[in-house]
């Protein structure tokens, strides 16, 4: 790569870093002060994104319309709930519009993991992650991480994410055996990890 | 209590992408919440979703900013209804707790079988997967079987060895649809197992075939 060129990469990278970075405090900046000027970057930034998921999953594009508002109001009133050593911005964002799409489509909530629950098992020997990295540069390298994926890898991790579909039902989609479906998925998501963690060995 | 036997990468993928079932969430929440290592990679597999969102074109929206907070002012907050937890079983993990109608071991179990008990916690049609407890007696072998798409157990108490390895409390196997196995329960309790399908058990042999319109996992 010549000079220019990795010139250009590395302010692109940059750019991607100070995007999340903003995301990540205008997050924080509406939780502590109700910050109209921030929700309005956020807003910007994101609904549009928000809208196209939910388009993705099949849904009609005045009801993907609504539920993409709603998820903002989810967004303007939790904000407060919002732990930028938990999650980066947009992995927050992502939960939330995951949840109330599964909320949407069937009725009940998603089942998860409660945090107050006597018997959840806290590993105190083994810092985690959140500790490492700071976490909006965390989504960089995932970002970064998920370009260099193979097309074959991106494109199921494409469907299953955004798309939301099940690993059976992209295998159909593809006409794909359903182990290799899962093959792809799995060494995308190792590759991608083992990035996470080589970069925080670095630091 | 480390769990030893873990959720693949691929099952907490679908897991982030939200397109397992309740039964299928309900068992790996299980899981996730004794086992740190699994919740780690999970969180993960959320920051992935993250990314892949971000990567996405916009769509135009019609509505604005203001338009949602104007919905702040005209729309109640609803008051989360508070989770209770109150006659929650002790000593099982919540997921599966707040499923349960009773103490475990007072359930309506029926018998399938010499030594075998199921009680069904699902109510979606058989060909959609099963969604039950299994109580399994001290030294039984069970018939070997393969699974239509995928199966997952969680070990609830007891344990259990098979080809795969010896399955104690909190550990789950995360099966593919070609595995066959036998497992034999090797505690001198009752194994508990929960277990969630995506498509009925097939059973191998004579004996298994006789008995798969009664089972029905």
């Amino acid at each position: 790569m010549d000079a220019d060129l990795l010139q250009t990469a590395k302010a692109a990278a940059d750019a991607t870093e100070t995007l999340k970075k903003r995301m990540r405090d205008n997050l924080i900046a509406i939780g502590q002060t109700q910050d109209q000027s921030a929700f309005q970057d956020f807003y910007d930034h994101f609904s549009g994104r928000i809208k196209s998921f939910l388009i993705g999953k099949g849904m009609a594009e005045a009801i993907a319309e609504e539920l993409a508002q709603e998820i903002m109001l989810i967004v303007w009133r939790k904000a407060g709930s919002y732990n930028p050593e938990k999650a980066a911005a947009s992995t927050w964002l992502f939960t939330i519009a995951r949840n109330r799409r599964i909320d949407y489509l069937r009725g009940n909530s998603r089942v998860e993991v409660e945090l107050d629950d006597e018997m959840l098992e806290v590993d105190s020997t083994e810092p985690t992650q959140e500790d490492r990295v700071d976490l909006s540069q965390q989504s960089v390298i995932l970002e970064k991480a998920m370009s260099r994926l193979p097309q074959e890898q991106r494109q199921v991790l494409h469907l299953s994410y955004f798309r939301g579909q099940s690993h059976g039902a992209i295998a159909e989609w593809l006409n794909l055996p359903i182990g290799t479906v899962k093959s792809r998925i799995r060494l995308a998501m190792q590759s991608m990890r083992s990035e996470v963690y080589s970069k925080d060995f670095e630091t | 209590m480390m769990p030893s036997h873990h959720l693949t990468d691929e099952t907490l993928q679908e897991y982030a992408s939200g397109a397992l079932n309740v039964s299928m969430e309900t068992l790996i929440a299980c899981h996730l919440t004794i086992c740190s290592s699994c919740r780690q990679k999970a969180n993960l597999a959320d920051a992935i979703g993250g990314v892949s969102l971000s990567d996405q074109d916009a769509v135009a929206m019609k509505g604005c900013a203001s338009d949602v907070l104007a919905m702040d002012k005209s729309t109640p907050v609803q008051t989360q209804a508070f989770a209770h937890t109150d006659g929650l079983e002790a000593g099982i993990p919540r997921p599966l707790a707040r499923a349960l109608p009773g103490p475990i071991m007072e359930l309506p179990w029926k018998s399938f079988g010499p030594g075998m008990k199921q009680y069904n916690l699902g109510s979606q049609p058989r060909k959609e997967g099963a969604f039950k407890l299994l109580s399994l007696d001290p030294g039984l072998r069970m018939s070997k079987h393969s699974h239509g798409h995928r199966e997952l157990t969680f070990i609830v108490s007891g344990s259990y060895s098979d080809d795969m390895g010896h399955f104690n409390a909190g550990d789950i196997a995360d099966l593919s649809e070609d595995h066959h196995h036998s497992p034999l329960v090797d505690s001198d309790v009752p194994c508990i197992c929960l277990i969630a399908t995506d498509a009925p058990v097939k059973f191998d042999g004579l004996f298994g075939k006789i008995i798969q319109p009664f089972v029905g996992i």
